[in-house]
Protein backbone atom coordinates (compact mmCIF):
# COMPACT_ATOMS: atom_id res chain seq x y z
CA UNK A 1 0.00 0.00 0.00
CA UNK A 2 1.51 3.12 -1.05
CA UNK A 3 2.51 5.88 1.78
CA UNK A 4 -0.64 8.67 2.21
CA UNK A 5 -0.05 12.02 3.28
CA UNK A 6 -1.37 13.76 6.54
CA UNK A 7 -3.57 15.58 4.54
CA UNK A 8 -4.81 12.58 3.36
CA UNK A 9 -5.45 10.38 5.84
CA UNK A 10 -6.73 13.09 7.92
CA UNK A 11 -9.80 13.39 4.94
CA UNK A 12 -10.52 9.72 5.30
CA UNK A 13 -10.69 10.45 9.30
CA UNK A 14 -13.15 13.41 9.14
CA UNK A 15 -14.77 11.19 6.47
CA UNK A 16 -16.03 8.36 9.26
CA UNK A 17 -12.90 6.06 8.87
CA UNK A 18 -11.79 6.26 12.20
CA UNK A 19 -9.58 3.14 11.35
CA UNK A 20 -7.23 5.25 9.32
CA UNK A 21 -5.90 7.45 12.36
CA UNK A 22 -3.69 4.33 12.63
CA UNK A 23 -1.89 5.33 10.07
CA UNK A 24 -0.73 8.72 11.80
CA UNK A 25 0.14 6.73 14.78
CA UNK A 26 2.05 4.86 13.12
CA UNK A 27 3.99 7.38 11.61
CA UNK A 28 4.56 10.02 15.02
CA UNK A 29 4.92 7.65 17.54
CA UNK A 30 8.37 6.77 17.52
CA UNK A 31 9.65 10.13 16.93
CA UNK A 32 6.89 11.81 19.57
CA UNK A 33 7.85 8.98 22.12
CA UNK A 34 11.44 10.24 22.28
CA UNK A 35 9.87 13.44 22.94
CA UNK A 36 7.83 12.63 25.70
CA UNK A 37 10.26 10.26 27.32
CA UNK A 38 13.25 12.84 27.77
CA UNK A 39 10.30 15.23 29.03
CA UNK A 40 9.12 13.37 31.18
CA UNK A 41 12.11 10.36 31.92
CA UNK A 42 10.14 7.39 32.29
CA UNK A 43 8.47 5.40 30.07
CA UNK A 44 5.25 5.25 31.35
CA UNK A 45 4.28 8.91 32.02
CA UNK A 46 5.83 9.36 28.52
CA UNK A 47 3.28 6.77 26.65
CA UNK A 48 0.26 7.84 28.65
CA UNK A 49 0.83 11.86 27.76
CA UNK A 50 1.45 10.44 24.03
CA UNK A 51 -1.71 8.47 23.96
CA UNK A 52 -3.85 11.22 25.34
CA UNK A 53 -2.32 13.69 22.87
CA UNK A 54 -3.06 10.93 19.88
CA UNK A 55 -6.93 10.90 21.42
CA UNK A 56 -6.73 14.58 21.49
CA UNK A 57 -5.63 15.43 18.58
CA UNK A 58 -8.23 12.86 16.71
CA UNK A 59 -11.44 14.65 18.85
CA UNK A 60 -9.88 17.74 17.95
CA UNK A 61 -9.38 17.22 14.08
CA UNK A 62 -12.11 18.94 12.38
CA UNK A 63 -10.00 22.38 13.88
CA UNK A 64 -6.90 21.06 12.23
CA UNK A 65 -6.63 24.03 9.94
CA UNK A 66 -3.51 22.78 8.29
CA UNK A 67 -3.68 18.80 7.70
CA UNK A 68 -1.08 18.52 5.56
CA UNK A 69 1.01 19.94 8.73
CA UNK A 70 -0.75 17.37 11.25
CA UNK A 71 2.64 16.56 12.82
CA UNK A 72 3.32 19.61 13.95
CA UNK A 73 0.15 20.33 14.94
CA UNK A 74 -0.16 16.70 17.06
CA UNK A 75 3.26 17.76 18.29
CA UNK A 76 1.95 20.95 19.75
CA UNK A 77 -0.71 18.89 21.55
CA UNK A 78 1.79 16.66 23.23
CA UNK A 79 4.58 19.67 24.20
CA UNK A 80 1.29 20.58 26.23
CA UNK A 81 0.38 17.35 27.39
CA UNK A 82 3.80 16.76 28.96
CA UNK A 83 3.59 20.25 30.43
CA UNK A 84 0.69 19.36 32.23
CA UNK A 85 2.14 16.36 33.15
CA UNK A 86 4.96 17.46 34.62
CA UNK A 87 3.11 19.70 36.96
CA UNK A 88 0.83 17.01 37.77
CA UNK A 89 2.87 14.22 38.72
CA UNK A 90 6.34 16.24 39.54
CA UNK A 91 8.08 13.29 41.36
CA UNK A 92 11.25 12.29 40.48
CA UNK A 93 11.40 8.83 38.27
CA UNK A 94 13.60 6.71 37.03
CA UNK A 95 15.43 7.54 33.96
CA UNK A 96 15.27 5.34 30.88
CA UNK A 97 17.55 3.90 29.25
CA UNK A 98 17.47 3.77 25.45
CA UNK A 99 17.23 0.28 23.43
CA UNK A 100 20.21 -1.45 23.89
CA UNK A 101 20.48 -2.78 20.46
CA UNK A 102 20.51 1.14 19.08
CA UNK A 103 23.04 1.88 21.69
CA UNK A 104 25.62 -0.81 21.14
CA UNK A 105 25.32 -0.49 17.07
CA UNK A 106 26.53 2.81 17.07
CA UNK A 107 30.02 3.02 19.62
CA UNK A 108 33.11 1.95 19.31
CA UNK A 109 33.61 1.91 23.14
CA UNK A 110 33.09 -0.70 25.14
CA UNK A 111 28.80 -0.95 25.81
CA UNK A 112 29.54 -0.47 29.84
CA UNK A 113 30.71 2.91 29.16
CA UNK A 114 28.44 3.88 27.10
CA UNK A 115 25.25 2.77 28.82
CA UNK A 116 26.63 4.46 31.77
CA UNK A 117 27.48 7.83 29.71
CA UNK A 118 23.81 7.47 28.40
CA UNK A 119 22.50 7.45 31.93
CA UNK A 120 24.61 10.38 32.75
CA UNK A 121 23.20 12.12 30.12
CA UNK A 122 19.57 11.35 30.67
CA UNK A 123 19.93 12.24 34.37
CA UNK A 124 21.31 15.18 33.68
CA UNK A 125 18.48 16.25 31.41
CA UNK A 126 15.54 15.41 33.11
CA UNK A 127 17.76 17.75 36.47
CA UNK A 128 17.28 20.50 34.06
CA UNK A 129 14.11 22.97 34.49
CA UNK A 130 11.18 21.81 32.87
CA UNK A 131 11.05 24.60 30.54
CA UNK A 132 14.81 24.26 29.77
CA UNK A 133 14.71 21.27 28.95
CA UNK A 134 11.61 21.68 26.77
CA UNK A 135 13.58 24.02 24.90
CA UNK A 136 16.95 22.02 25.02
CA UNK A 137 14.99 19.45 23.47
CA UNK A 138 12.86 21.07 20.94
CA UNK A 139 16.29 22.47 19.46
CA UNK A 140 18.79 19.87 19.46
CA UNK A 141 16.75 16.88 19.17
CA UNK A 142 13.73 17.73 17.63
CA UNK A 143 16.10 20.26 15.92
CA UNK A 144 13.36 22.76 14.98
CA UNK A 145 14.33 26.48 14.28
CA UNK A 146 13.36 28.85 16.76
CA UNK A 147 10.42 30.38 14.60
CA UNK A 148 9.09 26.73 15.06
CA UNK A 149 9.78 26.38 18.47
CA UNK A 150 8.11 29.64 19.72
CA UNK A 151 4.78 28.92 17.87
CA UNK A 152 4.96 25.36 18.93
CA UNK A 153 5.25 26.89 22.60
CA UNK A 154 3.82 29.65 22.57
CA UNK A 155 6.76 31.24 24.36
CA UNK A 156 8.80 34.18 22.78
CA UNK A 157 11.81 33.65 20.45
CA UNK A 158 14.65 35.32 22.77
CA UNK A 159 13.10 33.76 25.71
CA UNK A 160 13.62 30.54 24.31
CA UNK A 161 17.55 31.27 23.64
CA UNK A 162 17.85 32.10 26.90
CA UNK A 163 15.99 29.00 28.32
CA UNK A 164 18.33 26.57 25.34
CA UNK A 165 21.15 28.71 26.70
CA UNK A 166 20.75 28.27 30.35
CA UNK A 167 19.93 24.37 29.80
CA UNK A 168 23.49 24.13 27.97
CA UNK A 169 25.17 26.25 31.10
CA UNK A 170 23.37 23.69 33.50
CA UNK A 171 24.11 20.54 31.24
CA UNK A 172 27.80 21.46 31.12
CA UNK A 173 27.97 22.04 34.57
CA UNK A 174 26.34 18.65 35.85
CA UNK A 175 28.13 16.32 33.05
CA UNK A 176 31.44 18.10 33.80
CA UNK A 177 30.94 16.82 38.00
CA UNK A 178 30.38 13.66 36.64
CA UNK A 179 33.41 13.19 35.32
CA UNK A 180 35.59 15.60 37.97
CA UNK A 181 34.30 13.43 40.22
CA UNK B 1 -59.64 29.18 16.31
CA UNK B 2 -60.73 31.83 13.95
CA UNK B 3 -58.35 34.47 12.88
CA UNK B 4 -60.09 37.50 14.44
CA UNK B 5 -60.50 35.57 17.29
CA UNK B 6 -56.64 35.05 17.22
CA UNK B 7 -56.25 38.27 17.05
CA UNK B 8 -58.65 38.96 20.19
CA UNK B 9 -56.42 36.72 22.01
CA UNK B 10 -53.59 38.38 21.02
CA UNK B 11 -54.12 42.23 22.09
CA UNK B 12 -55.61 41.02 25.45
CA UNK B 13 -52.26 38.88 25.85
CA UNK B 14 -50.38 42.17 24.81
CA UNK B 15 -51.84 44.00 27.09
CA UNK B 16 -51.26 41.82 30.08
CA UNK B 17 -48.21 42.13 29.06
CA UNK B 18 -47.67 46.02 29.40
CA UNK B 19 -48.81 45.12 32.81
CA UNK B 20 -46.27 43.86 34.04
CA UNK B 21 -46.82 39.84 34.26
CA UNK B 22 -45.01 37.95 31.07
CA UNK B 23 -47.92 36.67 28.90
CA UNK B 24 -45.74 33.44 27.71
CA UNK B 25 -45.81 31.89 31.47
CA UNK B 26 -49.16 31.90 31.19
CA UNK B 27 -48.84 30.39 27.83
CA UNK B 28 -46.23 28.17 28.82
CA UNK B 29 -46.93 27.08 32.92
CA UNK B 30 -49.97 25.19 34.48
CA UNK B 31 -52.31 27.41 36.58
CA UNK B 32 -50.50 26.89 40.33
CA UNK B 33 -46.69 26.78 39.05
CA UNK B 34 -47.52 30.09 37.03
CA UNK B 35 -49.09 31.64 40.22
CA UNK B 36 -46.15 30.01 42.20
CA UNK B 37 -43.70 31.80 39.87
CA UNK B 38 -44.95 35.20 39.51
CA UNK B 39 -45.04 35.51 43.56
CA UNK B 40 -41.25 35.33 42.88
CA UNK B 41 -40.99 37.42 39.74
CA UNK B 42 -42.82 39.88 42.43
CA UNK B 43 -41.36 39.89 44.98
CA UNK B 44 -38.08 40.41 42.97
CA UNK B 45 -39.59 43.19 41.87
CA UNK B 46 -40.71 44.80 44.67
CA UNK B 47 -36.83 44.03 46.13
CA UNK B 48 -35.47 45.83 42.82
CA UNK B 49 -33.69 42.44 41.89
CA UNK B 50 -33.82 42.03 37.75
CA UNK B 51 -36.86 39.72 36.91
CA UNK B 52 -36.06 38.65 33.50
CA UNK B 53 -33.65 35.96 34.08
CA UNK B 54 -36.31 34.44 36.81
CA UNK B 55 -38.89 34.43 33.81
CA UNK B 56 -36.44 33.05 31.43
CA UNK B 57 -35.49 30.13 33.89
CA UNK B 58 -38.97 29.53 34.28
CA UNK B 59 -39.72 29.53 30.57
CA UNK B 60 -36.57 27.20 30.11
CA UNK B 61 -37.91 24.26 32.69
CA UNK B 62 -41.31 24.68 30.77
CA UNK B 63 -40.11 24.46 27.35
CA UNK B 64 -37.59 21.54 28.81
CA UNK B 65 -40.99 19.40 30.11
CA UNK B 66 -40.28 19.74 33.49
CA UNK B 67 -42.63 19.53 36.31
CA UNK B 68 -43.85 22.23 38.19
CA UNK B 69 -42.66 21.81 41.25
CA UNK B 70 -38.91 21.92 39.93
CA UNK B 71 -39.76 24.91 38.01
CA UNK B 72 -40.40 26.64 40.99
CA UNK B 73 -37.39 25.53 42.90
CA UNK B 74 -35.17 26.42 40.23
CA UNK B 75 -36.59 29.63 39.64
CA UNK B 76 -36.55 30.53 43.51
CA UNK B 77 -33.07 29.12 44.24
CA UNK B 78 -32.10 31.91 41.30
CA UNK B 79 -33.90 34.67 43.38
CA UNK B 80 -31.81 33.37 46.43
CA UNK B 81 -28.51 33.55 44.59
CA UNK B 82 -29.64 37.34 43.17
CA UNK B 83 -30.26 39.06 46.31
CA UNK B 84 -27.28 36.72 47.57
CA UNK B 85 -25.05 38.48 44.69
CA UNK B 86 -26.26 41.89 45.10
CA UNK B 87 -25.66 41.31 48.87
CA UNK B 88 -21.96 40.26 47.99
CA UNK B 89 -21.36 43.13 45.11
CA UNK B 90 -23.39 45.71 46.72
CA UNK B 91 -26.46 47.07 46.45
CA UNK B 92 -25.15 49.36 43.78
CA UNK B 93 -24.20 46.54 41.61
CA UNK B 94 -26.44 46.69 38.37
CA UNK B 95 -28.45 44.24 36.92
CA UNK B 96 -26.21 42.55 34.38
CA UNK B 97 -23.73 42.45 37.70
CA UNK B 98 -26.46 40.48 39.67
CA UNK B 99 -27.37 38.14 36.42
CA UNK B 100 -23.48 37.41 36.15
CA UNK B 101 -22.83 36.65 39.49
CA UNK B 102 -25.91 34.65 40.45
CA UNK B 103 -24.90 32.66 37.43
CA UNK B 104 -21.52 32.29 38.62
CA UNK B 105 -22.45 31.09 41.92
CA UNK B 106 -24.36 28.08 40.40
CA UNK B 107 -21.23 27.24 38.69
CA UNK B 108 -19.69 27.20 42.35
CA UNK B 109 -18.30 30.32 43.51
CA UNK B 110 -18.73 30.90 47.11
CA UNK B 111 -20.33 34.93 48.19
CA UNK B 112 -16.79 35.46 49.26
CA UNK B 113 -15.12 35.04 45.92
CA UNK B 114 -17.60 37.09 44.79
CA UNK B 115 -17.12 39.80 47.21
CA UNK B 116 -13.08 39.50 46.56
CA UNK B 117 -13.82 39.91 42.69
CA UNK B 118 -15.87 43.41 43.71
CA UNK B 119 -12.83 44.15 46.00
CA UNK B 120 -10.51 43.71 43.13
CA UNK B 121 -12.24 45.50 40.60
CA UNK B 122 -13.09 48.82 42.79
CA UNK B 123 -15.46 50.63 40.78
CA UNK B 124 -15.16 48.76 37.41
CA UNK B 125 -17.92 46.53 36.42
CA UNK B 126 -17.72 43.27 37.65
CA UNK B 127 -19.98 41.54 34.52
CA UNK B 128 -17.15 40.76 32.20
CA UNK B 129 -14.64 38.97 34.65
CA UNK B 130 -17.38 37.11 36.04
CA UNK B 131 -18.77 35.90 32.35
CA UNK B 132 -14.60 34.87 32.22
CA UNK B 133 -14.92 32.84 35.14
CA UNK B 134 -17.72 31.09 34.12
CA UNK B 135 -16.47 30.57 30.67
CA UNK B 136 -13.37 29.54 32.38
CA UNK B 137 -15.07 27.04 34.55
CA UNK B 138 -17.08 25.78 31.61
CA UNK B 139 -14.10 25.04 29.90
CA UNK B 140 -13.15 22.44 33.00
CA UNK B 141 -10.42 25.18 34.64
CA UNK B 142 -10.87 24.46 38.17
CA UNK B 143 -13.17 27.19 40.06
CA UNK B 144 -10.40 28.07 42.47
CA UNK B 145 -8.32 28.86 39.55
CA UNK B 146 -10.59 30.88 37.09
CA UNK B 147 -11.66 32.72 40.39
CA UNK B 148 -7.64 33.24 41.53
CA UNK B 149 -6.74 34.10 37.68
CA UNK B 150 -9.82 36.88 37.29
CA UNK B 151 -8.85 38.52 40.68
CA UNK B 152 -5.67 39.10 39.44
CA UNK B 153 -6.65 40.28 36.02
CA UNK B 154 -8.62 42.79 38.09
CA UNK B 155 -5.77 43.64 39.98
CA UNK B 156 -3.64 44.53 37.98
CA UNK B 157 -5.99 46.83 36.28
CA UNK B 158 -6.90 44.39 33.18
CA UNK B 159 -9.92 46.53 30.60
CA UNK B 160 -12.73 44.55 29.56
CA UNK B 161 -11.36 44.44 26.13
CA UNK B 162 -8.51 42.54 27.15
CA UNK B 163 -10.54 40.00 29.13
CA UNK B 164 -12.55 39.56 25.88
CA UNK B 165 -9.17 39.00 24.23
CA UNK B 166 -7.89 36.92 27.15
CA UNK B 167 -10.98 34.56 27.09
CA UNK B 168 -10.61 33.90 22.94
CA UNK B 169 -7.07 33.28 22.76
CA UNK B 170 -7.72 30.52 25.91
CA UNK B 171 -10.54 29.34 23.96
CA UNK B 172 -8.16 29.26 20.92
CA UNK B 173 -5.46 27.61 23.08
CA UNK B 174 -7.90 25.05 23.99
CA UNK B 175 -9.40 24.29 20.95
CA UNK B 176 -5.80 23.98 19.56
CA UNK B 177 -4.85 20.89 21.96
CA UNK B 178 -3.93 22.98 25.17
CA UNK B 179 -4.43 21.90 28.51
CA UNK B 180 -7.50 24.48 30.03
CA UNK B 181 -5.28 25.83 33.44
CA UNK B 182 -2.25 26.33 31.53
CA UNK B 183 -3.64 27.83 28.60
CA UNK B 184 -5.64 30.32 31.16
CA UNK B 185 -2.74 30.64 33.57
CA UNK B 186 -0.35 31.52 30.63
CA UNK B 187 -2.43 33.84 28.84
CA UNK B 188 -3.24 35.29 32.15
CA UNK B 189 0.31 35.89 33.09
CA UNK B 190 1.02 37.10 29.25
CA UNK B 191 -2.04 39.84 30.14
CA UNK B 192 -0.57 41.10 33.81
CA UNK B 193 3.32 41.23 32.57
CA UNK B 194 2.06 43.63 29.70
CA UNK B 195 0.31 45.55 32.36
CA UNK B 196 3.07 45.69 34.78
CA UNK B 197 2.05 43.66 37.71
CA UNK B 198 3.54 40.25 39.02
CA UNK B 199 3.00 37.18 37.55
CA UNK B 200 -0.41 35.55 38.81
CA UNK B 201 0.11 31.84 40.50
CA UNK B 202 -2.50 29.47 39.35
CA UNK B 203 -4.13 29.54 43.07
CA UNK B 204 -3.61 31.61 45.78
CA UNK C 1 41.06 15.92 31.14
CA UNK C 2 39.25 19.74 30.54
CA UNK C 3 35.48 19.54 32.00
CA UNK C 4 34.36 21.18 28.88
CA UNK C 5 35.98 18.73 26.31
CA UNK C 6 33.48 16.18 27.81
CA UNK C 7 30.24 18.23 27.15
CA UNK C 8 29.84 18.17 23.45
CA UNK C 9 26.13 18.65 22.87
CA UNK C 10 25.96 17.95 19.26
CA UNK C 11 26.95 14.17 20.57
CA UNK C 12 24.42 14.44 23.32
CA UNK C 13 21.81 15.58 21.42
CA UNK C 14 22.69 12.25 18.69
CA UNK C 15 22.38 10.59 21.70
CA UNK C 16 19.27 11.66 22.46
CA UNK C 17 18.06 11.05 18.92
CA UNK C 18 18.28 7.51 18.85
CA UNK C 19 15.15 5.54 18.90
CA UNK C 20 13.38 4.71 22.15
CA UNK C 21 11.57 1.27 22.79
CA UNK C 22 7.54 1.91 23.00
CA UNK C 23 5.26 -0.74 24.58
CA UNK C 24 4.01 -2.92 21.45
CA UNK C 25 0.44 -2.74 22.81
CA UNK C 26 0.83 1.17 22.21
CA UNK C 27 -1.12 1.53 18.77
CA UNK C 28 -4.01 -0.94 20.00
CA UNK C 29 -4.49 1.37 23.03
CA UNK C 30 -4.59 4.48 21.48
CA UNK C 31 -6.87 2.98 18.86
CA UNK C 32 -9.15 1.28 21.50
CA UNK C 33 -9.55 4.96 23.05
CA UNK C 34 -9.62 6.56 19.26
CA UNK C 35 -12.67 3.99 18.37
CA UNK C 36 -14.76 4.44 21.51
CA UNK C 37 -15.14 8.10 20.60
CA UNK C 38 -17.75 9.59 18.07
CA UNK C 39 -16.56 8.63 14.64
CA UNK C 40 -16.27 11.69 12.93
CA UNK C 41 -18.83 12.56 9.93
CA UNK C 42 -19.23 14.63 7.22
CA UNK C 43 -17.07 17.54 9.24
CA UNK C 44 -15.18 18.25 5.93
CA UNK C 45 -18.68 19.17 4.57
CA UNK C 46 -19.40 21.47 7.63
CA UNK C 47 -16.05 23.03 6.66
CA UNK C 48 -17.04 23.06 3.15
CA UNK C 49 -20.40 24.73 3.70
CA UNK C 50 -19.12 27.20 5.63
CA UNK C 51 -15.81 28.76 3.92
CA UNK C 52 -17.06 31.58 1.94
CA UNK C 53 -16.06 30.40 -2.13
CA UNK C 54 -16.78 32.51 -5.30
CA UNK C 55 -19.36 31.22 -7.32
CA UNK C 56 -20.34 31.33 -11.22
CA UNK C 57 -23.95 31.43 -12.33
CA UNK C 58 -23.85 30.59 -16.48
CA UNK C 59 -26.89 33.26 -17.96
CA UNK C 60 -28.71 29.67 -18.41
CA UNK C 61 -28.33 28.62 -15.05
CA UNK C 62 -29.63 32.34 -14.37
CA UNK C 63 -32.42 31.86 -16.86
CA UNK C 64 -33.63 28.13 -15.09
CA UNK C 65 -33.52 29.93 -11.72
CA UNK C 66 -35.92 32.28 -13.09
CA UNK C 67 -38.34 30.10 -14.67
CA UNK C 68 -38.45 28.45 -11.50
CA UNK C 69 -38.63 31.37 -9.43
CA UNK C 70 -41.60 31.83 -11.29
CA UNK C 71 -43.29 28.42 -11.14
CA UNK C 72 -42.74 28.16 -7.01
CA UNK C 73 -44.51 31.82 -7.42
CA UNK C 74 -47.45 30.90 -8.94
CA UNK C 75 -47.88 27.90 -7.06
CA UNK C 76 -47.75 29.65 -4.14
CA UNK C 77 -50.50 31.59 -5.52
CA UNK C 78 -52.68 29.00 -5.75
CA UNK C 79 -52.12 26.99 -2.16
CA UNK C 80 -52.49 30.79 -0.60
CA UNK C 81 -56.00 30.73 0.31
CA UNK C 82 -55.72 27.27 1.84
CA UNK C 83 -52.60 28.59 4.03
CA UNK C 84 -54.65 31.64 4.88
CA UNK C 85 -55.68 29.99 8.19
CA UNK C 86 -52.26 29.03 9.05
CA UNK C 87 -51.54 32.79 8.85
CA UNK C 88 -52.00 33.79 11.86
CA UNK C 89 -50.05 31.42 13.95
CA UNK C 90 -46.39 33.12 13.20
CA UNK C 91 -47.94 36.58 13.75
CA UNK C 92 -49.04 36.19 17.01
CA UNK C 93 -45.56 33.79 18.39
CA UNK C 94 -43.65 36.91 16.71
CA UNK C 95 -45.82 39.48 19.25
CA UNK C 96 -44.48 37.15 21.96
CA UNK C 97 -40.99 36.74 21.08
CA UNK C 98 -38.02 38.07 22.75
CA UNK C 99 -37.43 41.58 21.58
CA UNK C 100 -33.73 40.51 20.69
CA UNK C 101 -32.83 43.39 19.02
CA UNK C 102 -34.62 46.18 20.60
CA UNK C 103 -33.03 45.67 24.33
CA UNK C 104 -29.22 45.30 23.58
CA UNK C 105 -26.52 45.17 20.75
CA UNK C 106 -27.27 41.75 18.96
CA UNK C 107 -24.72 40.35 16.49
CA UNK C 108 -25.26 37.17 14.09
CA UNK C 109 -24.28 33.81 15.45
CA UNK C 110 -24.36 31.02 13.32
CA UNK C 111 -25.26 27.94 14.63
CA UNK C 112 -24.46 24.27 13.48
CA UNK C 113 -25.39 21.21 14.82
CA UNK C 114 -24.65 17.82 12.97
CA UNK C 115 -27.95 15.76 13.12
CA UNK C 116 -28.43 13.05 10.36
CA UNK C 117 -31.23 11.69 11.27
CA UNK C 118 -33.09 14.70 12.37
CA UNK C 119 -36.56 16.54 10.65
CA UNK C 120 -36.34 19.32 12.59
CA UNK C 121 -33.70 21.62 15.01
CA UNK C 122 -33.89 24.78 16.61
CA UNK C 123 -31.56 26.63 18.64
CA UNK C 124 -33.25 27.71 22.15
CA UNK C 125 -31.70 30.16 24.47
CA UNK C 126 -32.46 32.54 27.19
CA UNK C 127 -32.17 35.14 24.02
CA UNK C 128 -35.37 33.46 22.63
CA UNK C 129 -37.39 32.40 25.79
CA UNK C 130 -36.20 28.85 24.95
CA UNK C 131 -39.03 28.41 22.36
CA UNK C 132 -38.10 25.76 19.71
CA UNK C 133 -40.66 27.63 17.36
CA UNK C 134 -39.16 30.57 17.15
CA UNK C 135 -39.19 31.34 13.19
CA UNK C 136 -35.58 33.20 13.08
CA UNK C 137 -34.23 30.06 15.31
CA UNK C 138 -35.00 27.35 12.93
CA UNK C 139 -32.31 25.62 11.43
CA UNK C 140 -32.40 24.53 7.75
CA UNK C 141 -31.14 21.41 6.36
CA UNK C 142 -28.02 22.13 4.39
CA UNK C 143 -26.94 18.76 2.97
CA UNK C 144 -25.27 15.41 4.68
CA UNK C 145 -26.76 16.00 7.97
CA UNK C 146 -25.94 19.54 8.41
CA UNK C 147 -28.11 21.52 10.17
CA UNK C 148 -27.77 25.70 10.16
CA UNK C 149 -28.91 28.68 11.85
CA UNK C 150 -27.84 32.47 11.57
CA UNK C 151 -29.68 34.00 13.76
CA UNK C 152 -29.58 37.57 16.35
CA UNK C 153 -28.17 37.06 19.97
CA UNK C 154 -26.92 39.67 22.12
CA UNK C 155 -23.72 41.03 23.68
CA UNK C 156 -23.37 39.06 26.39
CA UNK C 157 -23.25 35.82 28.00
CA UNK C 158 -25.80 33.37 27.27
CA UNK C 159 -27.31 29.99 27.67
CA UNK C 160 -28.51 27.71 24.93
CA UNK C 161 -29.56 24.08 23.29
CA UNK C 162 -30.50 22.55 20.58
CA UNK C 163 -33.41 21.00 20.25
CA UNK C 164 -34.08 18.14 17.85
CA UNK C 165 -37.28 17.01 16.74
CA UNK C 166 -38.72 19.16 19.26
CA UNK C 167 -37.92 16.64 21.70
CA UNK C 168 -34.50 16.09 22.15
CA UNK C 169 -32.30 18.67 23.83
CA UNK C 170 -29.04 17.95 22.34
CA UNK C 171 -25.66 20.55 23.82
CA UNK C 172 -23.34 21.86 20.99
CA UNK C 173 -20.70 19.75 20.85
CA UNK C 174 -18.26 22.85 19.80
CA UNK C 175 -19.45 24.81 23.07
CA UNK C 176 -18.76 24.63 26.74
CA UNK C 177 -21.25 22.97 29.16
CA UNK C 178 -22.75 25.29 31.25
CA UNK C 179 -22.75 23.28 35.04
CA UNK C 180 -26.91 23.79 34.62
CA UNK C 181 -28.60 21.30 37.31
CA UNK C 182 -31.73 22.78 37.39
CA UNK C 183 -33.55 20.55 34.98
CA UNK C 184 -31.24 17.91 34.20
CA UNK C 185 -30.61 18.64 30.53
CA UNK C 186 -27.37 19.85 28.85
CA UNK C 187 -26.92 23.49 27.91
CA UNK C 188 -23.76 25.11 26.89
CA UNK C 189 -22.54 28.57 26.78
CA UNK C 190 -22.18 31.29 24.17
CA UNK C 191 -20.12 34.72 24.76
CA UNK C 192 -21.20 37.03 21.93
CA UNK C 193 -19.14 40.34 21.62
CA UNK C 194 -19.46 43.60 20.25
CA UNK C 195 -18.55 44.20 16.56
CA UNK C 196 -17.71 47.48 17.29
Amino acid sequence: MEASSDAAIVARVLRGDAEAFRGLVDRYRDQYARYALHMLGNQEDAEEALQDAFTRAYRALPRCEDPERFGAWLFRILVNRCRTAGTRRGRRARTFVADEAALLGASEEHPEDRAAWREEIDRAVHRLRPEQREAFLLKYVEELGYDEMSQLTGVGVSALKMRVMRACERLRDLLSEVHSA
Amino acid sequence: MSAGLRTLVALALVARAASGQDPRLAQRLDKPTYVAVNAIVDSARVAKLPTAPLVDKALEGAAKGSDGQKIVSAVHLLSVRMAASRRALGSNATGDEIKAAATALGAGLSARDLARIRTASGKRPVAMPLAVAIDLIGRDVPVATATSLVIQLERSGVKDADFALFQRNVRADIDRGADPTVAATTRARGLVLRSGSAAPKPSE
Amino acid sequence: MRDDDIVNFDEIARELRKPVRVNRSFNERVMDSVLRLPRHARARLWKRLTTPRTVTITPLVWGLAAASLLLFASLGVIHAKEDLHRAAQPIAKALFATPVAATSRAQSVQFVLVAPDAKKVAVVGDFNGWDASHVAYQAQQRGGGVWSVTAPVPVGHHRYSFVVDDSLWVADPTAPRVIDTDYGLPNSAIVVEDDK
